[in-house]
């Protein structure tokens, strides 16, 4: 058996043995008390059957709780229309809300780097404010948020908005400044303008360190989203594990949490070989995670 | 070999710079003419302030005295002109680029228009020597190549005047000849006036048509050598005759106080 098989083969056994815990540990707890923590109490973690059968609910497959969907008798589309914060329509309001605030992170980060990294006058000026302003915990201003902007979609994109940009604009700062003079000189004596040499040699070398936070950003703008969504919302993931909550339901949160790792684990991977594709001509691909 | 107009005039040209708040003074009342058509080698030990007189003529640094006049006008820092290329020491071709991409450039910059650019680009890919090339990325080809696709990068847009700081400086010996063959192909051609900055002797005398020696630090003009060998000129078999050895004893010489006095504390 070659070692990628028996990597594979360990890594499947693992997972099943830590859900087989998770199923039926807390059975073995009643027994034995001692042998079993509290934390595996249902009540707290659910089950993974549980956690199952919720997401079937959740998700319109299984509405009534009993019959799978009948795609003739169309209970599967009523489910969808009658259930305010199903699955599906969480998943797509999150997603949108984290790519808007990840998109207007990243441009507005690199706009704003570029133009203080480009002019010494400019960031002598508003960098102690920059700093300052990066330095408060941006979690801490999602209330002040979704008081101004309300509970809809923009509170959730303006706190993504405001945990990316910081980190695009330092990383896009860095990068304007630590452009390879030679090649500035090179451009130059090659005729290049100063305008020509900003376009063609401080933005390129600059974006192989804004792509460098690219995958970070992606999974800081879920975060600014879910905490939005914690605060106040109606549609989202961070709504619907705050519904959960409030209901005692753990399999509902549970539901939420693997969704959110789905998510989570596609949006890096997508950020991944973009970065990927966009830093081909790199030597070695050093991305930072 | 005093042919043609004057391209290249210094005079009495200074440099200084500051270190720990003390003046160290680089180049000290430097004056020489270089011709059209000329190839000239500015040849010293390291600290003689080759590189700095080379990159004050490129407009790159600028001088703390005397003048610089470029076919009969004083130069301006950071203005360098239209007809001067220059060929970096350091490989400094943009990563980002392909080698097309980077031959290209300065074509890009003066908007040619593609159809003509891709056949100009793909012209100096093959007069380079990378034809299949066009497409790689410089992380991916060994220093001579990236120096070839340097060279071209400067060359596509015929300048008439051609800076070159060391260029082959970082190239082990087999590589050097290649790319000396290269570069006297192509020189052959255009005839450009060129001015050459090497700390390598043999290097200077198969590529020059005159040496200018510089003593070590502060860099002053120690001789001037004709270099009166016939072209075109094979770079391997230029090595093995008889007056290529007697000059070279006679410049090494002159060459060997100066590292001996660089050396000394």
């Amino acid at each position: 058996m070659s070692r990628r098989w028996s990597t594979l083969a360990w890594q499947i056994a693992i997972g099943l043995a830590l859900l087989a815990v998770w199923q039926w540990g807390w059975l073995v707890n009643s027994r034995v008390p001692w042998l079993v923590p509290s934390i595996l109490d249902p009540y707290f973690v659910s089950t993974p059957s549980q956690i199952w059968d919720e997401f079937l609910r959740l998700s319109c497959l299984k509405p009534g709780g009993g019959d799978w969907i009948g795609w003739n008798d169309g209970s599967f589309p009523r489910c969808l229309t009658k259930a305010q914060n199903n699955l599906w329509i969480a998943t797509a309001v999150t997603l949108r809300n984290t790519l808007f605030g990840f998109l207007t992170g990243v441009s507005s980060g690199v706009v704003f780097g570029l133009l203080l990294g480009r002019s010494d006058r400019l960031s002598e000026i508003f960098l102690p404010y920059i700093v300052a302003a990066n330095s408060i915990p941006r979690i801490a201003l999602a209330p002040l948020i979704i008081l101004a902007f309300g509970i809809g979609a923009v509170s959730k994109v303006v706190t993504a908005w405001l945990i990316v940009v910081f980190l695009v604009f330092f990383n896009t700062f860095e990068g304007a400044r630590s452009v390879d003079r030679d090649h500035v000189n090179a451009a130059r004596l090659l005729g290049a303008s100063e305008w020509q040499i900003t376009r063609t040699v401080t933005i390129p070398s600059t974006m192989a360190w804004v792509f460098a936070s690219l995958t970070p950003a992606i999974s800081f703008a879920l975060i600014g989203v879910i905490v939005g969504e914690f605060i106040g919302a109606e549609h989202g993931i961070g709504r619907m594990i705050i519904e959960a909550e409030a209901r005692g339901e753990a399999a509902g949160m549970m539901v939420a949490i693997f969704v959110l790792m789905i998510v989570g684990v596609v949006l890096a991977a997508g950020v991944r070989r973009l970065q990927t594709y966009l830093l081909r001509w790199r030597p070695s691909q050093q991305v930072a995670t | 070999m005093q042919r043609g107009r004057v391209r290249i005039e210094v005079k009495g040209l200074d440099k200084s710079f500051d270190v720990d708040g003390r003046p160290l003074k680089v180049v000290d009342g430097v004056s020489f003419t270089i011709r059209e058509g000329e190839f000239v080698a500015l040849l010293g030990p390291s600290g003689s302030g080759k590189s700095t007189i080379l990159n004050m003529i490129a407009t790159l640094l600028g001088s703390s005295g005397g003048e610089i006049e470029i076919d009969g006008e004083a130069i301006v820092t950071n203005r360098p002109r239209r007809n001067v290329g220059y060929v970096f020491q350091k490989d400094s071709l943009f990563p980002w680029r392909t080698v097309a991409g980077n031959i290209g450039y300065a074509l890009e910059l003066i908007g040619v228009a593609a159809g003509e650019r891709r056949d100009r680009v793909e012209k100096a890919i093959a007069d380079a020597g990378l034809k299949g090339f066009d497409d790689f990325y410089p992380a991916s080809l060994s220093g001579g190549m990236r120096q070839r696709v340097a060279l071209m990068r400067t060359l596509i847009v015929r300048p008439e005047i051609l800076l070159m700081d060391e260029p082959f400086g970082a190239l082990d010996t087999h590589t050097k000849l290649e790319m000396h063959e290269v570069l006297l192909r192509l020189w052959d051609r255009q005839k450009q006036t060129v001015l050459f900055v090497t700390h390598d002797l043999g290097e200077a005398l198969t590529l020059a048509d005159r040496i200018i020696l510089l003593s070590a630090r502060p860099g002053r003009l120690k001789q001037d050598f004709d270099v009166p060998f016939a072209r075109p000129r094979n770079a391997v078999t230029l090595r093995e005759t008889a007056e290529y050895g007697a000059l070279f004893s006679r410049i090494w010489h002159s060459l060997g106080e100066e590292f001996a006095r660089g050396a000394a504390p």
